[in-house]
Order: structure tokens, then sequence, then C-alpha cells
């Protein structure tokens, strides 16, 4: 648990749990990249078969987390990026990324059943929504005319395939 | 000579009123989305290529050509204007622009990055010119093991160089080395780790990635500790018409001449790109400046000079990508992919297999400047009005374009989903503090580096010898090694003297956080 008081983090000497395991999945995957060249057959005559990259690749992946996990265990922290929207001195908000992430997912499984625009519109309304927009319904209407002008540029005058969906359909026979 | 006549001929097409049309519709939007917070040049590119996904590839060049130059323009003017304090030191130029609108000098701050960044534009693009042809001749004769070298100091400047600590950049370039091997194999034609899913079968298509990395992870970081409250904007005081005085003229056009000098080279060498330019331009007016005490206080040489080696830098960078097919920066890697989305294949080959479209997109480059100078500062006012759309709004629109973009490379939903898992990744990256750059950058020239392996050993017959035995590639492997010493050398420079930057101005600076907080 991070405690906080007084917007000192006093979390600073305690041990970097989120960072040592994205360095542990980091090691990870270059275990699985390595353990995935036994998989790969090797054509006979080759020189250098399809395995030599990829034994390359897992070495820098090994070699290079490793690295990362021996400076963290000695207490050299990262330095995180930062950005002029960004408040360095607020707590990760959980929520919303998971708000976000929810979004995007129902964007994709909604797109080709309900239309590109209306599952854009969500998207955006949505979006919008869950980072603090004052007012929602402004949100979700903002969302609609973008949508809708994304959807008549590029589906109906340069002939993306975007799909209309029941609602809109009557729209995009008129192209 | 004869690159000359192939330049007019160049500009013969670009300057036809259709490929004009694009070139300006390519630095208007450039500049805009390149305006608004939180977008750097990377990101702005990987956006708006769906956008080109339509056109012909002559215009689709020249409209890229605009977008990147107006992306790399475009966030001086972010900086300059947008008050947002602490941040500010991580770039050199923002300390001085900042400060010098703050001081009611903001017009001539926008002016002097305009002028500057056409100046060194339009030198560098001279340069790059120049320099190519005769690049793209000696390179036709590099053999595969040469092509390893470079390919290899690619990976290890690029790794070691862009980021905080090496072996984060190092990690970021593994993972991006091994989303390149996923997929089918080219020579034996078997899946690699593709768990047998068919959405893999294919690679992951790299516009995913970097549109993931940069639009998706960046939204995701920003909103995980988004800025509330209202947004302070430096308002810009007298019209652009009142610019820079003669004394403003004066103090600049010496800095954007020394910019020029320092970022036209650094761009063409694998060395960090555009950051490290800026950084030594900034120590450099700074070391030579008669009004040292200035510096941190709103000094114009200070914003003339890095913003000069900025585009500069830019123009550098497209010598080794359009002569050798090497990406050195992010945005340079996002720009190949373009590229190969409409078959062609930047390298040595190029300027003799495509003379009519490289020429055009290289007369593009000086045309695209001109409109550049021309748009900037007279729109001031819209740029302004960018920079205020709500946060909200800002990065719903970021996300649903980052959705359409992925949606729009095969239509299949699946692709949003591979989005979304990038963007995760590229969210605790940033964390965590990993640089995604080299990420990009391994993606694309991961399958590149393996082909150009294979081929040299293919030709040894299995000797590893040939691959430093060759004049060319261990004189390469020579310059990596002074690359490396001396780069990582300026990192540890840059980082101790923007601290002494840092602390040496934190006293105004934290005086007037004391009156805005609370």
């Amino acid at each position: 648990m991070i405690v906080r008081t007084g917007g000192i983090r006093s979390a600073r000497s305690s041990l970097p749990v989120g960072e040592l395991v994205f360095a542990l999945l980091m090691l990870g995957l270059g275990i699985f990249a390595l353990v995935g060249v036994f998989g790969i057959r090797v054509p006979a005559g080759a020189t250098v078969g399809p395995t030599a990259f990829p034994i390359l690749v897992s070495a820098i992946l090994l070699v290079s987390s490793s690295a990362v996990l021996i400076g963290v265990l000695r207490g050299q922290r990262a330095q995180a990026e930062e950005g002029e929207d960004i408040d360095e001195s607020l707590p990760t908000d959980w929520l919303t990324l998971a708000k976000i992430t929810a979004l995007v997912v129902a964007h994709l499984a909604l797109l080709e059943i309900i239309g590109w625009a209306p599952a854009a519109a969500l998207l955006f309304g949505g979006v919008a929504w869950a980072l603090g927009a004052k007012r929602w319904w402004m949100a979700l209407l903002v969302g609609c005319v973008v949508a809708l002008v994304v959807q008549i540029v590029f589906a109906g005058l340069l002939g993306l395939s975007l799909p209309w969906g029941p609602l809109l359909g009557w729209l995009g026979g008129m192209f | 000579m004869d690159s000359w006549t192939l330049l007019m001929e160049g500009f013969a097409t670009a300057i036809q009123p259709q490929y004009l049309v694009f070139a300006f519709l390519g630095v208007l939007l450039g500049t805009a989305v390149g305006v608004l917070p939180g977008i750097g040049p990377a990101m702005t590119v990987a956006l708006l290529l769906p956008l080109t996904y339509t056109l012909e590839p002559a215009a689709a060049l020249i409209t890229f050509a605009g977008i990147y130059y107006g992306g790399m323009y475009g966030g001086s003017t972010t900086s300059i204007l947008l008050n947002t304090p602490g941040e500010s030191a991580s770039i050199v130029t923002a300390i001085e622009g900042n400060k010098m609108a703050k001081l009611g000098r903001g017009a001539a701050a926008l002016a002097t990055a305009a002028i500057g960044s056409f100046i060194a534009g339009t030198i560098a693009t001279l340069g790059l010119t120049l320099l190519a042809p005769v690049l793209a001749r000696f390179a036709v004769n590099l053999g595969p093991a040469d092509y390893v070298a470079l390919i290899v100091i690619a990976f290890v400047t690029v790794g070691a160089l862009l980021g905080s600590s090496v072996p984060r950049g190092m990690v970021s370039l593994g993972v991006g080395l091994f989303l390149g091997l996923i997929g089918t194999e080219v020579l034996s034609g078997q899946q690699r780790y593709t768990l047998g899913l068919l959405p893999l079968a294919d690679g992951i298509d790299v516009v995913l990635v970097a549109v993931g990395l940069f639009a998706v992870g960046e939204t995701l970081y920003v909103a995980a500790r988004l800025r509330h409250g209202p947004i302070a904007l430096i308002p810009v005081t007298r019209g652009w018409r009142s610019w820079m005085t003669r004394e403003d003229w004066k103090r600049s056009w010496k800095p954007w001449l020394r910019g020029t000098a320092i970022g036209f080279p650094i761009g063409t060498i694998p060395a960090g790109g555009a950051d490290v330019a800026t950084f030594l331009s900034y120590a450099a007016e700074r070391k030579l400046s008669r009004r040292k005490g200035e510096f941190g206080r709103g000094a114009i040489e200070g914003v003339a000079g890095p913003e000069a080696a900025n585009n500069a830098a830019a123009a550098g960078v497209l010598v080794p990508l359009l002569t050798l097919g090497l990406p050195t920066t992010a945005t340079a890697a996002i720009i190949i992919t373009a590229f190969q989305s409409y078959g062609i294949q930047p390298g040595p080959q190029l300027f003799s297999s495509q003379p009519g479209l490289v020429w055009a997109l290289v007369a593009s480059l000086y045309i695209g400047n001109v409109i550049l100078l021309v748009l900037n500062l007279p729109l001031v006012g819209i740029w302004v009005k960018l920079l205020q759309i709500p946060r909200p709004y800002l990065y719903a629109g970021i996300l649903l374009f980052a959705c359409f973009g992925a949606y729009a490379v095969n239509f299949s939903p699946v692709d949003i989903l591979i989005l979304l898992i990038i963007g995760v990744l590229g969210f605790f990256m940033r964390r965590y503090g990993y640089p995604v750059a080299p990420l990009v950058v391994g993606m694309i020239l991961g399958p590149m580096g393996e082909a150009q392996l294979r081929r040299a050993l293919q030709l040894s017959q299995g000797d590893l010898t040939t691959l430093v035995t060759h004049p060319f590639a261990a004189g390469a492997y020579a310059v990596l090694a002074l690359l490396i010493g001396a780069g990582l050398w300026l990192k540890r420079r840059q980082r101790r003297y923007e601290q002494a930057l840092t602390e040496s101005i934190a006293v105004p600076l934290s005086a007037d956080h004391e009156v805005g907080a609370r």
C-alpha cells in the first residue's frame, strides 16, 4: 500500500513493487522467446536457420531485463515520463483507466453491430465523461458530431469501408 | 549538376496545384496536431498516417513531408504559450520561450522560432539535396555484412541513447525486436511466436504498434494523472505584426545559423535525434552569449538557436532514412512504414529506381518550409484556440482517432484489441521509465537486420568473421564505439546541465508557483 501524507511520498523508501513486477514480466518475455526457439523447425542445409535471430533477441531481453532488475533492487528508481497535462502530485487513478479500457473494448465489440459512427460517438462521449467533462450530454453530442463527420468524409467521400450500421444505413446508401 | 536537373523536375511535379494543396494540408494538419499539448512529432505522424491511405504515392509522400515538418515545429508554440511550471525543464527551449512570453514578448519568441525554423529547415534541406545522392551512390556498393553493421549501430545507439537509462532502453529495443519476430518467417514459411492465433500469422502491423504506444499509451498515461482545473495560457499581447524588433533580429541571426550547423550533422548520425541537437545548441548559445544572466529569464538566443537546431536535425534524419533505409528516430521509423505501405523501400536504390518520387519529395520539403513560415505567424490565434480545448475532449478525440487508424489498417476489430494491448504496454513503459522510441525502431529494423544477417552468413558459408572483416563494417563498428562513448558522455552532461539550470532558475520559478497555487 502506498501511504501519502501531505504530498510527501513515503513510498520512496519501500520496495517498488510495480517496477519489479514489470521488469520480471520483461524477463519472462525473454524466457518465453527463448523457449519458443525450440518450437521452430530448422530446414536441412540452411547455414543460418530461422532460430539464430530469435536466440539473439532472447539474449538481449534476458540480459537487459536482468540489468534493470538488479538496478531496481539496488535502489535505482525509474524516472517516470513528464508531460504538459500531467499533475505529478496526483496518485494514479486506476478507476479512470479501467473505464477507458472498458470503453475501447465496448467500441471494438459493437462497431460491426451498431455501425462505426454510433460506436465511435459512444467511445468519445464515454472517454470524455471518464476524464471529467463537466456535462455528459455535451460530451456525447460532440462525440456524435465528430463520429458523423469522420464517417461521412472517410466512408462516404473517400470510400473507406467503415460499417454504416442499421441506424445510418439510409445515409450510407446516398454515397 | 545532375541532381539539380532532377531537383528542378521534382519542383515541376511538386508545384502542380493539386500537390501544392496536399503540401498545404499536410503542413496545416501537422502543425495543428503538433501544437496540441502532449502530442510529439512521432505521435503526430502516427496519428495522421491513416489519412494518407486513400492518396496516390506522390500525393501521400508530399502530404507526409508537410506533416513531418509541421509536427516538428508545432511543439515549440505549445511550450512557449502553455504555462505549466516544472515540466519545461525537460526541454531547454521551453524555458526561455515560456519566460519570454511571461514578460510579454511571446510574439517575438514565436517569430524567432518560426523564422529560425524556416532558415534552418531550408539550409538543412539544401544539405540533404547535396549529400543524399552522393551517399546513395556510395551505399549501392555496400554488402549485407555492411548493412548488418549499420543496423547494429542503429540498434545500439537508439537503445542506449534514447531514454534515461541504458538497460531500460535495451529492454524496450528487445521487446520491439520480439514483436518484429511474430508472424510467418519468410524463408521457411513457418510461423514464429503466433501461438497459433490467426490474426498474428501475418505479423503485427507497425502502425498498430506506433499508434498504440504513442497515442493510446500516452492517453492512458495522462488520464491516470490528468491536471484538472483551468488551462493556464500566456496571452500573446500585441499582434503578430509587432514580431521582432531590430535588436531581436540582431540577436537571432547568429544563433539560427549556429543551430543549423549543430542540428543537421547530429540529425544525420544516429545519436539520439533532435533532443541532443537542441540541448547542444542551447549550451553553445549560453556559453557564447555576452548576457549570460538573461539565460533562464527569457533570452531570445535560447529560443532561436535550439529551434533552428531542432528543424535542421529533422531534415538531417532524412539523409540516412532515404539513402540507407535506416530510421534513427521513432518518427523516422513511422515514416519508413508509410513508404512501405506504398511498396517503396527506402535505400540506396531508391534514388535510381524512383527518381521522380524522391525528388518530388525533396522539392516539397522546400515548399513545406515556406508554407510553414507563411502559415505560422498569422495563425497564432488558431493555435491558441487549439491549446484551449478542454482536456477531456482532447484526449477522447486522440483515442477515437487512434482506434479509427487501427481499424482502417485491415478493417478488422481484432486490430483495435491489439492496439489496446500495445497501449497498455506503453502506459506501463512510461510509468516505469522505459523509453518507447527504441521499441518502434527495433520493430522496423529487426526483420531487416535478420534478412541481412542471414544473407551475409549465407555468402560466407557460416563464417562469422565476415561480419567484421569488410573494411566498411570494421570502420562502422569503430565509429559505433566512439558514438556510444561520446553520446553517453553528452547525455550525462545534459542531465547535469539541466539540473544546474533548473536550480539556478528555481528561485523565480518557485516564487510564482507559490502565488499560483493555493
